[in-house]
């Protein structure tokens, strides 16, 4: 066993996005293990009776929403420049995964608190109107049920959403928002798409012709600075 | 069409098994491409990427530069309403091209229960079901794995069926396929008769089969002078020397076997008479354990797999087994690998071999005595002794384990009620077993008894046999059951309408493609899904195409019967098959290849043979 200071902690940013948007993160998990072992660092393994390597991701990225911020946690037993880790975990990483950056942190995970999400609604039943009508939405008190493991309870989405900004842009809707992040509050930007089928009866008609894409732009500390 | 999915994808269960993109997957350039072939699995990806045999062909296509092999995987209802709502043809997983627009769409049939859903794949691609209703401009379908031994129950649906071992036969189909398509020649009739005379290949329109009026074989005729009498099954010569899958795809999401599959050998010594396996995939060729050694490290490094199967039918009966997990254990246990090996047998079950796959982690173990008498098991040619099995479970209960699980079948030729309350004393003495040692594990023993039905298989010496009627074999699972009263033991049944059903098509003939067809008209899918396996509507299909299950199932063939697979020539030779099943009757046993060649005829099909004598 490596002692604990000789131990190095790395954190590496990656996009993911594409196919991989309907990845789960425990999927990821797992595809991430391989991927270290693959690369042939030298990951710490979790003690105990079914060692496994230890990764610590940061929010958990929904199904059916694409990240250019994700960050993950690993502690490595052999010292690797940083350069050689990004440059052998992106030839391992899937097509539709790249890495942003691999460092030695100076900060925890748990210090994130919103997350920037892009979400683009493209439908022939959209105009100029709509995103006045969306903004306006979300302006107001706006109840809407949360799901979470088998429990269902009424929230006020505008109490998770930090800024909200809508735009008609080329015959789409394109939504900026930052939303809470954490243990205590915490918004699946799906439910703001939620709030928009119910309340407006876009991206109700069709699944072919209506289509939206949720995009986690970036990752926010307490004070809006971007997390590093 | 793709891109408009992301709504439906994000409102169906585990999208992952649609998108592909997996770290591993081969992209080409179309414009370098002369052959495009869709490879359908009829079944979940989770099952359909699990499967080794897929993998490897899926790889040696794409070794040829001007072949793009994809995948394909059967929707789940789910996506299938959705598909089917929205007007959306089935595609596949690397281009998102449409199937119906390759050339050639091959499929894979594992089982017998994936019939209706291959057919529904054919029609979700928006093909015709019928191969005599695709034209030219179609793709060609083509067939092979297990169940193509006796293609003729699905032989309406494919233009071409594969039989044996494909991985240098499909090259040489596309080869083909390309050579005919640049020189002009191409159409689909040429190119099937031309497709017959290269040698594993069987196309069914080539054939005239007459029937007499009992609805037995009257003639099973070429229709023309060169199309062969017989198709022989093609073997791959060499192990050591053929082409084995050493970048595999890295499913995202979680599959049936989600590790290092990596084959030792092919063909099973025993011999068997129930095991279609046993007989279709001899000669036993064998890997030596060099070549799997730097096979599975190479693997090792391009998937990062901490775990490692060492696949085979008998995997005891390797001869390099010592020396090859010597090999890689050198290396595996560092790099906290684990290593797992299936299907051992009670007799070749050693401390040694124990210890080895304990290493990291441990799991329980499985023997397969078949059947719960000495006699019945002489029958059957198991050659395994109470003995042997007592033996092994000693061994384990002293290495610390507790759990034991034992397969048997009933409903076996010559079985009595006799043999199957022996099945209960059998694991009544693998219980004393445990509580005859002095110093015992400290969790309490526990035996599960699992009991499947005997389902007679092609070109078994069993394949004459008829099914026990499903009101017996029922009798005989609660007849058992009475007779298992220890509580350490526990007693698990198939459901016998499932291997009834699995029996019928195992013997079927050609008939039987209109049922099948019917079937998935009328929304039958996913028979080997216990939630959508509808046995009463299977009655309601035979009784509506008047087709009448028991002539398949249950009837005795006599020897001269003409048998539907009979076209199909596996290298095993008839006259074999039917001394074997008369040894059965007087249960006699035939010993295994090891110990002396009992003259099957598989030899004659060459090869780097490991045990048969050399025929020249």
């Amino acid at each position: 066993m490596v002692p604990e200071n000789q131990i190095t902690p790395i954190r590496i940013k990656f996009k993911k996005y594409g196919s991989l948007m309907y990845i789960s993160h425990l999927d990821l998990a797992r595809t991430m293990q391989r991927i270290i072992v693959r690369s042939g660092i030298d990951i710490w393994y979790s003690e105990g009776f079914n060692p496994q390597p230890k990764i610590v991701f940061a929010v958990p990225l929904p199904v059916g929403v694409e990240s250019e911020c994700e960050y993950m946690d690993i502690k490595i037993n052999t010292p690797m420049p940083c350069d050689e880790i990004s440059r052998r975990l992106s030839v391992n990483f899937p097509e539709e995964m790249k890495v942003v950056d691999v460092y030695v942190p100076d900060t925890k995970l748990k210090k994130i608190s919103y997350i920037d999400y892009e979400i683009t609604i493209s439908s022939p039943y959209v105009e100029e109107t709509t995103a006045q009508e969306i903004n306006s939405l979300f302006q107001k008190d706006l109840y809407i049920i949360k799901k979470s493991k088998g429990n269902e309870k009424e929230i006020n989405i505008r109490e998770y959403i930090k800024s909200i900004n809508v735009n008609y842009l080329n015959n789409n809707i394109v939504i900026n928002t930052v939303v809470c992040s954490g243990n205590e509050k915490n918004l699946n930007p799906e439910l703001i798409i939620e709030a928009i089928k119910k309340n407006t009866g876009i991206l109700t008609k069709s699944p072919i012709s209506e289509l939206y894409s949720i995009i986690r732009k970036r990752m926010l500390c307490e004070d809006l600075t971007e997390f590093k | 069409m793709y891109k408009n999915l992301s709504s439906i994808l994000k409102s169906v269960s585990k999208p992952g098994r649609y998108t592909g993109g997996e770290y591993g997957q081969i992209i080409k350039n179309k414009e370098d491409i002369n052959c495009r072939i869709a490879f359908c699995f009829p079944d979940l990806y989770e099952i359909g990427m699990s499967n080794l045999g897929v993998r490897l062909l899926y790889g040696a296509l794409n070794q040829e530069p001007d072949v793009w092999c994809e995948r394909v995987y059967a929707p789940w209802t789910d996506m299938e309403e959705q598909m089917r709502k929205y007007d959306i043809p089935l595609w596949a997983h690397e281009s998102k091209d449409s199937v119906k627009d390759f050339d050639i769409v091959a499929f894979s049939l594992q089982y017998e229960l994936c019939y209706t859903t291959a057919v529904n794949m054919i029609d979700l691609a928006k093909l015709p079901i019928y191969a005599a209703d695709r034209t030219d401009d179609m793709p060609v379908l083509i067939a092979g794995g297990p169940c193509a031994y006796n293609p003729e129950p699905v032989a309406d649906f494919f233009d071409i069926f594969s039989i044996g071992e494909g991985e240098e036969a499909l090259v040489e189909l596309s080869r083909l396929y390309i050579k005919m398509k640049k020189n002009g020649t191409y159409n689909k009739k040429n190119f099937l008769r031309e497709a017959s005379h290269l040698k594993g290949f069987y196309v069914p329109s080539l054939y005239d089969v007459e029937y007499n009026t009992d609805g037995t074989i009257k003639s099973f005729k070429p229709k023309y002078e060169d199309v062969p009498k017989k198709v022989e099954k093609r073997i791959v010569a060499d192990l050591n020397k053929s082409y084995f899958p050493t970048k595999p795809i890295m499913p995202f999401i979680e599959v049936v076997h989600d590790r290092i599959m990596l084959e030792t050998f092919r063909g099973c010594i025993r011999g068997c008479r129930f095991c279609q396996a046993g007989m279709v995939f001899r000669p036993v060729r064998e890997k030596n354990a060099e070549t799997l050694n730097n096979q599975a490290k190479e693997i090792y490094k391009n998937t990062g797999y901490t775990e490692i199967s060492l696949t085979s039918l008998s995997i005891s009966d390797y001869s390099c087994l010592h020396d090859a997990t010597d090999k890689l254990l050198e290396w595996t246990n560092p790099n906290k690998i684990n290593l797992s090996l299936p299907s051992l047998r009670a007799d070749s079950f050693t401390k040694e071999l124990m210890n080895k796959v304990s290493s990291i982690r441990q799991s329980g173990l499985t023997f397969a005595p078949e059947a719960g008498t000495q006699r019945l098991r002489d029958a059957i040619n198991k050659n395994l002794y109470e003995e042997d099995l007592l033996n092994a479970v000693r061994l384990a209960f002293e290495g610390g384990k507790s759990q034991v699980k034992l397969y048997f079948m009933n409903g076996l030729p010559t079985e009595t009620y006799e043999d199957i309350e022996g099945i209960a004393v059998l694991a009544k003495h693998v219980v004393d077993e445990f509580y005859k040692m002095p110093v015992r594990p400290k969790k309490p023993v526990s035996v599960t008894v699992s009991v499947s039905c005997f389902v007679p298989k092609p070109h078994t010496p069993f394949q004459w046999e008829g099914q026990n009627p499903l009101e017996l074999l029922r009798d005989k699972q609660s007849f058992l059951a009475e007779k298992i009263t220890d509580r350490k033991i526990h007693y698990n049944w198939h459901e016998a309408k499932v291997s009834r059903l699995e029996a019928v098509f195992s013997k079927g003939n050609r008939k039987l493609s209109k049922a099948i067809a019917y079937a998935q008209k009328n929304g039958v899918r996913f028979d080997a899904w216990d939630e959508y396996f509808d046995y009463d509507k299977w009655m309601q299909i035979f009784a509506d195409c008047d087709i009448d299950p028991d002539f398949y199932a249950t009837r005795k063939m006599s020897y001269d019967e003409i048998l539907p697979w009979d076209i199909i020539d596996i290298g095993v030779n008839k006259s074999f098959l039917i001394s074997e099943s008369k040894k059965a009757y007087e249960s006699k046993t035939t010993p295994n290849c090891k110990e002396k060649c009992s003259g099957c005829g598989a030899n004659k099909l060459g090869g780097d043979i490991t045990w048969c004598p050399k025929t020249k």
